[in-house]
């Protein structure tokens, strides 16, 4: 087997960017992408300082979390370890993009040109590629160059046309390509004689690109990076706000979490005589809203069938397929009025309930989404607005609203549980540190202070006689409302990624190697 | 994956953009466009960075395509200039445009070519160090048929350069520039030199393998540069104070190190140390022969320093008699009288400079110095040799580099010599592993540091003074920046212009001085590759003056700040449109060191485009405008365009009376070139350089180091002493004098034989006080620049894609401080504040970083541009404007230093 990987060595690195402008002719990427960079890493306080150059990028990694996520199976690895992506599949959800704790994927939706729209240069047109318009794009080791070259009896890494453009042109001899599994190779021999590592380790991703650092053996090194809470001037290698899912794909979360939810209430309600007709009705357009949503916010909305390929690892050709039989059994229901078939129905809106906590949790490149704990919130946050709704839509009507009260209160318990134990975990774990203040700083969020009143007052409701539904769908309202604004936040707002780190500050020659960083983040 | 790729071919071509220069590559063409810059890996095996070119390069392809450039020939329509008014330029024809500057041309041949004030009429500026040579085609040959060109308005010479290196460095080690012997050295202290920006890939290779192999770079300055970064330590010292951390380093070496660990027998046989010193401070010299005297030990008598089998004493006060020869051959006999050598003054001279006392200076810690100090003897390797290509040579792998700022302005003479002094002590002065010179620019030949080892006085190299002798002495500036006249060391090689005091020529066009022939500007001004506008100090004081000048030719690629002031716009072929062919190999310039010689070809990639024109064209129409073409093309044949086309057993010249096309041309220079490289045997013209794009030969390693011919010549370095330079000084004071010149006297003070101690931040503050009656202390931080790999001499700031990789390096667009010192003003990152001098504004956003000292600001780069298409939407605060002109800022090699003192405050908040 082939492992095709690049090792960048540290000490040689002087961030000049030649591999970063390399990269850019010889895949003709748009202004402002950068398949490969080098980033500038700042440690230390003056005058103890130290400062480093990491090349960064695609990893391809072995278990890639990009690769796993895509509905489309646009993302592919090869047998050699290259992580490609087909353009022509691709439907631009940019999950990838989120899914990437490298930073290492972006999207471009309009053919953009250096000095505007207008002055586009003839080499501009005439390497203008549609096919990568509105779809995931990013370093693929100059596949062309290793397969041509190697078909041509090129060796890859040795041979400068069967080498990624990037290694071809680093001046420093900083980066080298080669083959990981071939025990003599450039590579392995550099992995042998230095001690290395690999951008952060703890996700276990496999990355192909190893850091070198010294040539002492350190081995094993198991040293994380010190985590700096609030780094000086290190806005562009710390956490990033994602740019790729917007209010479109929160609307999903919150549409399809309160509309499977209500689904599920309604179902239930039913067998206690209830009619939910109509918000059950109103379950299913709130779902189709929400995937309305993300249809209108993927790149390349005419392919969204595309979806569908991948059902053996993507939690997002989960939700779209569980959708069918969801739909379908709801609309049975609705149309024969059947309870057994609504009770099927809430099976199925659950699944989809399940399959948005699990898209979340693949999403390894944003701390915030990628918690184990993340699955039972969405869950329960699903739920508690579901019953919100319903409780809203029969507020009026006379019904069984003790019930609906006391579920209301035990949903709001455990969902705040459910935010608790996502919370501790989080911070234990440790996340960018914007996340915590995001998600901390939420004016109405569903920590205990702020859902003692949805829950106190369904108690109340309880015993308020005529005041009961007043009391109750403001409590509704209050724990529906949370629920919707902590999931707005949680993906437009507090969906910080991973950032950068450097796990050793490289030996300069005969200097002194040390700890490295890992900025913008802390535990909480 | 990617899109198809059309139909493709390959060009050879090269990249002399930067002074790091030239290295080899190759351009991708689709369909006949270029859109790819890669390396030419068929020279990996030649070139010493593998045939690898730096990120630069790969705006070639932006550069040629880009859409604000200016593509046909421009006239000006108002004849009114100045920043403030639009020149009104409108297309016209290569034809009229060459008619308006032909008729100057020859109105100009027919009134005289020099002025009333005995000036060249016809003046021009190029940028670039140099490199715009390698792409002006054959445009030196039609200055040469010209005549006198005043090539003293300067562009950045002197303030952005290595300009006080460039002259003491070709007087004591033929090194217009100076290196480590990066391949070799086990210790480098590195005083502000930024190779790792400025390098080129050279610089950068050698280094990044040197650090492979563990070498200790210590780097000294007061930010935290890019070279900093790549080093094993970083000593963040007050800036303008590096003598005072030098001159320590040598007390610890003459006085607290023992005497026996240094190299003495490079100091006795290879220096003038054991040179006895004549109570007005001249050698003592042997009455007969008029010999500098040494004391034999052997003999215990004093003996000419040539006397063979002797032991020249290097310490102690010896009583002898001889004649001491001062300024103007003025001679005193002197009769038993007491001498120290050179060595021992060295030791009086350096007592009081102890590691206590440079670090109260340097706000170093005196252990520092003195540790660094210690560990350069240690890495030293004194007594061990190496062999090279079959010559043994003395090995001594530590070395001292100087960066821009310290190795130019005030101080800049204390550091070249305190430097070159810390190599004699230990012998690795041009040996392997030690501190040696590049280049050539000043001696001749050009092309040979070896040949240019040329016998002088006194047992050391000859050196070109322009002359101080009464009779001699040149009194009428031939330039307007009286190179000859002022400065003796800034020789009259080609070059001797632009290593005058180039910011002279734009401050006479103001003012004048006292005593020079009145100023007035050259009829004609040709400019290409330069934007003084912008890239020079004071630039809005710049841009008002060349707003006067009657008649301005740029060759154009934008519009720029300059070429706003100019009356004719020439569209030239870019760097991938143009043919030429160029030398390369032998060791050049910044880290050049190459086992190769031979030439390049810089074919083109892409047709031109609109109606730029090959530069060669363009010189070749002038020379016929100019009525010179028969000259022009003699100077073709001689070599003005490189490379004689005439050799032994060769002769491709070119006929000197018709007009002849630009291939005609380079495909006669390819020829010479082929019959040169292999002695006459071959002369394959440019079809066989644009199928191998370059040829070479062996170069003998061994000339990388100066060390085998000043063996073989049996010279001696210059140092420690500097009686030439004493003398030379005091002559040129009198002749001053007699003239009436005193405005220059600050600077003769600077010709001292042993460089003492000057309080420069001092010296600048009073500068600043004086010339702009400001309270120093309303003006707390020092501001700083420092060079960008992205950027440095590429003229390149209009290019989109430079901008974009060069944003993901720290600094670039903004202020750079450091958070504690923002933190005491109320400043947070992002914030906009205004910089202020004595002399200008610029404004920018606040960088914090901890790479900095507390004192000072860091603005990379220079970016004044306000007409530049692109450059000047991007905000960028440059230091440019705020530096001032001064002439108490002047050294006496007349160089000024990039630094001024500034204030900040906030104008807006962050972004």
């Amino acid at each position: 087997m082939t492992r095709w990987a690049i090792t960048a060595d540290l000490n040689r690195c002087v961030g000049c960017q030649t591999c970063t402008a390399a990269c850019k002719h010889a895949n003709a990427t748009a202004p402002g992408i950068q398949w490969r960079k080098v980033i500038d890493i700042e440690t230390g306080t003056f005058p103890d300082v130290r400062r480093s150059f990491m090349p960064v990028g695609c990893m391809h990694c072995d278990d890639a979390p990009c690769l796993s996520v895509c509905p489309t199976q646009a993302t592919q690895k090869r047998d050699d370890g290259i992580v490609t992506i087909d353009y022509d599949l691709c439907i631009g959800c940019a999950y990838c993009v989120v899914a990437c704790p490298y930073q290492a994927r972006s999207k471009v939706s309009t053919q953009s040109a250096a000095y505007g729209k207008g002055r586009r240069m003839r080499h501009e047109k005439l390497r203008e590629d549609p096919a990568r318009l509105n779809v995931a794009q990013k370093c693929n080791f100059c596949v062309d160059r290793i397969d041509t070259g190697l078909a041509a009896g090129l060796t890859p890494g040795v041979d400068a046309d069967a080498t990624p453009a990037c290694v071809n042109s680093c001046i420093a001899g900083a980066l080298t390509f080669g083959d990981i599994e071939e025990a003599n190779s450039n590579v392995s021999q550099l992995l042998k004689e230095n001690s290395h590592f690999v951008m952060h380790q703890d996700l276990n991703t496999g990355p192909g690109i190893f850091y070198l650092w010294d040539k002492v053996n350190h081995q094993p090194d198991i040293t994380e990076p010190e985590m700096i809470a609030e780094p000086i001037a290190a806005a562009a290698i710390s956490p990033q706000l994602q740019q790729s899912w917007d209010w479109r794909a929160s609307a999903n979360f919150i549409f399809g979490g309160a509309g499977t939810g209500l689904f599920i209430a309604s179902a239930f309600a039913a067998f206690g005589g209830l009619n939910v007709m109509l918000p059950m009705l109103l379950a299913l357009i709130l779902v189709g809203l929400g995937l309305f949503c993300v249809w209108l916010e993927i790149g390349r909305p005419w392919r969204f069938l595309n979806v569908y390929r991948n059902a053996q690892t993507s939690w997002m050709t989960r939700e779209a397929m569980i959708m069918m039989p969801f739909a379908a059994t709801g609309l049975l229901a609705l149309g024969l009025k059947s309870l057994v078939l609504g009770l099927v129905g809430a099976v199925f809106a659950f699944g989809f309930l399940y399959c948005q906590g699990q898209i979340l949790k693949a999403s390894k490149g944003i701390p915030a989404w990628r918690q184990p704990e993340i699955v039972p919130l969405i869950l329960l946050t699903g739920l508690t607005e579901g019953l919100s709704l319903l409780i809203l839509f029969i507020a009026a009507t006379p019904a069984n609203l003790q019930g609906m009260a006391l579920a209301l209160t035990l949903l709001i318990c455990l969902r705040l549980l459910a935010w608790r134990r996502y919370r501790k975990a989080l911070g234990a774990e440790a996340a960018p540190t914007a996340t915590f203040k995001t998600l901390d700083r939420l004016e109405f969020n569903l920590s205990a202070p702020h859902q003692a009143a949805p829950a106190l007052l369904a108690i109340i409701a309880l015993f308020a006689g005529p005041l009961m539904p007043f009391l109750l769908g403001f409590a509704a309202f209050l724990a529906l409302t949370s629920g919707w604004l902590f999931k707005y936040t949680l993906i437009t707002k507090a969906a910080f990624n991973q950032g950068y780190a450097i796990n050793h500050i490289p030996r300069r020659g005969a200097g002194e190697p040390a700890r490295g960083i890992k900025p913008g983040w802390m535990t909480s | 994956m990617n899109k198809p790729l059309t139909p493709t071919s390959k060009v050879s071509s090269y990249c002399y953009q930067c002074v790091a220069g030239p290295d080899l590559l190759t351009v991708t063409l689709q369909d006949g466009v270029p859109t790819q810059i890669g390396p030419n890996c068929a020279a990996a095996e030649i070139h010493p960075a593998g045939g690898k070119v730096c990120v630069k390069a790969f705006g070639l392809i932006q550069k040629t395509h880009n859409p604000h450039r200016i593509l046909t020939p421009m006239k000006r329509t108002n004849p009114e200039k100045g920043r403030d008014q639009d020149p009104g330029f409108e297309p016209c024809s290569w034809e009229e445009a060459l008619d308006t500057i032909g008729a100057k041309l020859r109105g100009i041949r027919e009134t005289g070519l020099k002025d009333a004030s005995g000036f060249p009429r016809v003046a021009a500026s190029f940028g670039g160090g140099g490199t715009p040579t390698a792409y002006m085609g054959t445009f030196p040959a039609f200055l040469a048929a010209w005549g006198p060109v005043d090539m003293s308005f300067g562009s950045g010479q002197g303030v952005k350069c290595y300009h006080s290196e460039h002259l003491y460095g070709e007087l004591w080690h033929r090194a217009f520039i100076v290196s480590p012997d990066t391949p070799m050295a086990e210790l480098i202290l590195s005083f502000g030199a930024n190779v790792e920006a400025s390098g080129g890939v050279c610089g950068v290779k050698r280094h990044a393998d040197a650090r492979d192999r563990g070498v200790k770079r210590i780097q000294i300055e007061p930010h935290l540069s890019i070279t900093g970064a790549c080093s094993a330590q970083w000593v963040p010292i007050k800036p303008k104070t590096d003598p005072a951390f030098m001159f320590a380093l040598v007390h610890v070496l003459v006085h607290e190190i023992p005497h026996e660990n240094l190299d003495l027998p490079f100091l006795r046989h290879k220096t003038a140390s054991s040179y006895l010193i004549a109570p007005n401070g001249f050698y003592m010299r042997d009455p007969t022969t008029g010999k500098p005297l040494v004391w034999d030990k052997n003999t215990d008598s004093a003996v000419p320093h040539d006397t063979p089998e002797i032991n020249p004493a290097l310490r102690g006060v010896f009583t002898l008699s001889g004649v001491e020869v001062g300024p103007d051959d003025e001679k005193w006999a002197h009769t038993n009288t007491a001498c120290k050598t050179a060595y021992e003054a060295l030791r009086d001279h350096t007592l009081s400079f102890t590691p206590e006392w440079a670090a109260k200076i340097c706000d170093v810690g005196a252990a520092t110095v003195r540790l660094t100090a210690q560990q350069y003897v240690d890495h030293a390797h004194i007594g061990e040799t190496v062999t090279i290509n079959g010559r043994k040579l003395p090995f001594r792998p530590v070395a001292i580099s100087l960066g821009k700022t310290v190795n130019n302005g005030w101080g800049g003479y204390e550091c070249c010599w305190a430097r070159t002094m810390l190599a004699c002590l230990v012998g690795a002065l041009e040996v392997p592993g030690g501190t040696v010179g590049t280049t050539v620019r000043l001696n001749r030949p050009a092309g040979n540091r070896w040949a240019s080892v040329v016998r002088g006085p006194d047992g050391f190299m000859n050196y070109p003074m322009n002359p101080t002798k009464k009779d001699e002495w040149i009194s009428r500036p031939t330039s307007r920046h009286a190179h000859q006249t002022l400065v003796p060391l800034a020789a009259n090689s080609a070059w001797s212009q632009a290593l005058g005091p180039t910011h002279l020529a734009w401050m006479m066009q103001k003012e004048g001085f006292d005593h020079l022939p009145k100023p007035t500007p050259p009829d004609v001004w040709f400019v290409y590759r330069t934007n003084p506008a912008i890239s020079f100090w004071d630039t809005d004081a710049i841009s008002d003056v060349m707003a006067n000048f009657p008649f301005t030719v740029c060759f154009a690629y934008t519009m720029d700040e300059t070429n706003y002031m100019a009356d004719i716009l020439l569209p030239e072929c870019t760097d991938l449109e143009g043919l030429q062919l160029i030398r390369i190999g032998g060791s050049k310039y910044i880290e050049q060191f190459w086992e190769h010689t031979g030439f390049a070809l810089r074919d083109p990639a892409s047709a031109p485009q609109g109606e730029a024109r090959d530069f060669t064209w363009i010189a070749t129409q002038l020379a016929d405008q100019a009525g010179v073409l028969g000259k022009y093309n003699a100077a073709i044949n001689i070599g003005a365009a490189g490379i004689p086309l005439k050799g032994e057993g060769y002769d491709f010249s070119l006929p000197h009376d018709q007009q002849h096309s630009v291939e005609e041309i380079w495909d006669a220079t390819c020829r010479a070139a082929s019959a040169e490289i292999t002695d006459g045997e071959e002369s394959q013209g440019l079809e066989y350089y644009r199928e191998h794009g370059f040829r070479t030969k062996p170069f003998d390693k061994t000339q990388w180091y100066l060390y085998p011919a000043m063996e073989d010549s049996g010279l001696r370095f210059e140092l420690p002493y500097q009686e030439r330079l004493l003398r030379i000084g005091q002559e040129l004071g009198e002749r001053l004098h007699e003239q009436g010149i005193h405005w220059w006297d600050r600077q003769l003070q600077e010709y001292e034989a042993l460089p003492g101690w000057h309080d420069l931040q001092q010296q600048w503050e009073d500068a600043l006080s004086t010339d702009f009656d400001i309270k120093i202390g309303d003006y707390p931080f020092w501001l700083l620049t420092s060079r960008s790999m992205q950027y440095s001499w590429g003229g390149n700031a209009s290019l989109q894609m430079i901008h974009e990789v060069a944003k993901n390096i720290a600094g670039h667009g903004g202020i750079i401080m450091n958070p504690a010192a923002a933190a005491k003003l109320g400043l947070t990152e992002g914030d906009h504040v205004e910089v202020t001098s004595p002399v200008g504004k610029t404004s920018g956003a606040v960088i914090l970083r901890q790479g900095i000292r507390p004192d000072c600001l860091l603005m990379v780069g220079q970016f004044d541009h306000w007409i530049t298409p692109y450059a000047k939407d991007l905000k960028t605060p440059s230091m440019n404007r705020l530096t001032p002109m001064s002439l108490a800022l002047t050294d006496s090699t007349g160089s000024g230093a990039d630094l001024v003192k500034v204030s900040l405050k906030l104008i807006g908040g962050g972004a």
